[in-house]
């Protein structure tokens, strides 16, 4: 509110972005942990450079 | 009082209504309870409908409006990265952001009529499958959000006033949320494709 700024439609924009934002940041670390954990699950450990399926 | 608030916050008025509504679905399980109720819509899609007898039937059918449906997402991938990077001052310096919004939106808005047109399309051929998946409901949350936040949030705002009036941080705010909206709808499609 300090130099008029902040009106109607700029509190709007950075809410629903920091929703939009909130929202999306949880679905993709969601989705890493999960391809995280089923690595570990099919080959006892993640690893990026010693996938047992590259020979 | 009340009419006051209405009359000067509006917007946020308004997106204080859909957080509600999104919350009364979610606590009430209305998600869940509409889900069922709507397969046999995307069975109806794909083996009574034209379009899914023409997708299914007509392989080189399928695959051009499918070229279709990439190249007007390559589209709005291009003209929400232009504008985005623009606003975060990172692309094109030496041109005006209101001129690039300006430009920038009018593509926006054809693409995302051919990609809805064309999507329904592709989606009419493997409805059955796409019911189904998760990552296609994600899409389809993502594209409904990612247009609503265009058209009544960012552009509104945009358009408002010169851009150099606008609260920088929000920029920089809606610029990035407008980038990984776009980029989990090009990438939740893609996933759709290979699954």
């Amino acid at each position: 509110m300090s130099n008029g700024k902040w009106d109607d439609k700029t509190i709007a924009a950075a809410s629903s972005a920091v929703i939009i934002l909130g929202g999306l940041a949880y679905y993709w670390v969601g989705e890493v942990q999960s391809t995280v954990e089923l690595l570990e699950l099919a080959y006892g450990s993640f690893k990026f450079f010693n996938n047992p399926l590259v020979f | 009082m009340v009419s006051n608030i209405l009359n000067n916050y509006r917007s946020v008025v308004g997106l204080a209504v859909v957080l509600l509504v999104v919350l009364l679905i979610e606590l009430f399980e209305v998600r869940a309870a509409i889900y069922p109720v709507l397969f046999p819509f995307f069975e109806w899609l794909k083996y009574s409908s034209w379009i899914g007898y023409l997708g299914t039937t007509y392989g080189s059918v399928y695959a051009t409006v499918q070229a279709g449906h990439l190249i007007s997402m390559a589209v709005i991938g291009g003209a929400v990265l232009v504008t985005d990077l623009r606003l975060l001052g990172v692309l094109l310096k030496d041109i005006p952001s209101e001129t690039i919004t300006e430009g920038t939106h009018k593509c926006f808005k054809y693409s995302l009529i051919v990609a809805i047109a064309t999507g329904i399309f592709c989606a009419a051929g493997v409805a059955d499958k796409v019911y189904y998946m998760p990552v296609f409901w994600v899409k389809m949350l993502a594209l409904l959000a990612g247009s609503c936040f265009m058209f009544f949030i960012k552009q509104p705002l945009l358009n408002s006033r010169p851009h150099e009036e606008i609260e920088p941080w929000t920029m920089r705010l809606l610029a990035v949320a407008s980038i990984l909206v776009w980029f989990t709808v090009a990438a939740t499609g893609r996933w759709i494709g290979f699954s």
